[in-house]
């Protein structure tokens, strides 16, 4: 790593022929800082994070990430149907060439158990529920220490009981992982991030980040039950 | 196994109930076939169904590799539009007047049956891979394209696990249509196999043995339906469970 960014993004924007789905934005969020990018459905924000992952190119701006294999957590668990959970967990390493060593066994069971799945390991992902699959999907992307995670509505099929104790996993975990969390459940913002920034109708609405422990007081007032600014703002 | 079975048991029964309805110079009983066997079954029938079955396994290993490989190399380079159509376009040319250009070309014997058998069966076989191909699912793909996997990768975690479906059912269409293909192949441009056997009996009007061929062709179709059944369901099952996403 050699700045103190971790993303920066200059004028972004994204056009799929005459609709504009992201409209210039420019973000920077810091090594170490875990940001919330807090959006009603269909703001465009799924579209944001695939840029940032590149996964998609943009129609006009600059992306830069200061990390070469960033964490990306889809809002479906994308889990190959083939592959017993510990398989699908493996995944990454397989693909990069990189050891599991016992260190890494450790940390899976250890996982395991903070979901809940240690009984399931060896599963296969049709025989488990959505919430379980998706919890599947969150070991396989930070088991592995990111130095950047990419999360998008991961937690959506998830529990509350199991989405805080997973929270807190990773914040004990990874306490150095920088961390872009893209959601439209308010109460998630102050439980996993430092900061945020309010995205809808395709561009960033709040003029500056705010921090993420007062984000309800200040903005649940105005937080229809659908996660969309009212009028008032 | 026990679908095969039953399958068998569902055409004896109607066979059976339709012979009721017609003389045995028509339709005889599956009783009668078998009673009068002794009497029509010619001495060298082992040679006829080993060069039957070996044109059927060779001229189908032709049509699925060249259709399997052809079918995915088409999807890989997004040609499947023009190659789709160009297999619909080879679909219609009639199976007699194919087996009459290879007679003509290469004679009495083997060739003809066998190279019947792969070109009339490798469109569909192209088609099913492309078709098969085609549907399978890309947020796997976008999950390893997240994690950088090489096209090395992509291939195998995301191609060759979405063509085992594919390949179970090339193999149970193709097989079918190879069983088919092989018997006019044989009526054609050979003199010897089950098809050339048929072609005879068909010509004296000896029903008994046309019924008994027709029985042959039947348990080959389903023996190896069984066989790659079995095969899939012992090694290759897990490729077949549901997408969860």
């Amino acid at each position: 790593m050699n700045a103190d960014w971790m993303i920066q993004t200059q004028d972004l924007s994204k056009c799929y022929g005459d609709h504009e789905v992201i409209h210039h934005i420019s973000l920077e969020v810091r090594c170490g800082e875990r940001m919330a990018l807090f959006a009603p459905s269909g703001a465009g924000k799924t579209t944001l994070i695939r840029i940032l992952a590149g996964l998609e190119q943009p129609t006009s701006g600059t992306v830069q990430l200061n990390e070469e294999y960033p964490a990306l957590i889809f809002q479906e668990p994308r889990l190959f149907p083939y592959m017993t959970v510990e398989e699908n967990v493996r995944l990454p390493w397989k693909v990069r060439g990189m050891e599991w060593t016992g260190q890494v066994q450790c940390e899976f069971e250890e996982w395991l158990d903070v979901a809940e799945l240690s009984s399931w390991k060896r599963y296969y992902p049709y025989q488990l529920s959505g919430g379980m699959r998706q919890k599947v999907a969150l070991i396989r992307g930070l088991l592995s220490h990111p130095a950047l995670a990419l999360l998008d509505e991961p937690f959506q099929s998830i529990n509350r009981d199991s989405r805080t104790a997973i929270i807190e996993h990773i914040r004990s975990r990874n306490p150095e992982l920088t961390l872009l969390l893209v959601t439209h459940d308010p109460e998630e913002v102050p439980m996993l991030a430092d900061s945020v920034c309010y995205f809808t109708s395709n561009r960033l609405v709040s003029p500056a980040k705010l921090e993420a422990h007062r984000f309800l007081d200040i903005f649940s007032q105005y937080i229809n039950p659908a996660g969309i600014l009212t009028a008032g703002y | 196994m026990l679908t095969e079975a039953v399958g068998i048991l569902v055409i004896l029964a109607v066979w059976g109930g339709v012979s009721l309805l017609y003389p045995p110079y028509i339709i005889p009983s599956p009783a009668d076939v078998i009673a009068g066997v002794s009497d029509y079954l010619p001495v060298d029938l082992a040679h006829h169904l080993i060069v039957t079955l070996g044109r059927i396994i060779t001229g189908f290993l032709i049509a699925f590799v060249i259709g399997t490989a052809g079918g995915i190399v088409t999807v890989l380079t997004r040609a499947d539009k023009p190659v789709n159509s160009l297999m619909v376009a080879l679909q219609v040319v009639p199976g007699t007047i194919l087996g009459v250009i290879f007679l003509l070309m290469f004679g009495i014997g083997n060739a003809t049956p066998i190279l019947l058998v792969a070109f009339l069966t490798l469109p569909t076989l192209a088609i099913n891979t492309v078709n098969g191909l085609s549907k399978r699912k890309s947020t796997t793909e976008g999950y390893l394209r997240s994690i950088h996997a090489t096209n090395w990768q992509l291939i195998r975690y995301s191609y060759l696990p979405a063509l085992v479906p594919v390949l179970q059912s090339n193999l149970s269409l193709g097989m079918s249509m190879a069983v088919k293909v092989v018997v006019l192949g044989e009526f054609i441009g050979s003199q010897d196999g089950i098809g050339y056997l048929l072609n005879n009996a068909r010509i004296l009007f000896n029903m008994r043995e046309v019924f008994f061929y027709l029985l042959v062709l039947m348990a080959f179709s389903l023996g190896f339906q069984a066989l790659h059944t079995l095969v899939f369901t012992v090694s290759l099952k897990k490729y077949a469970y549901p997408e969860a996403v």
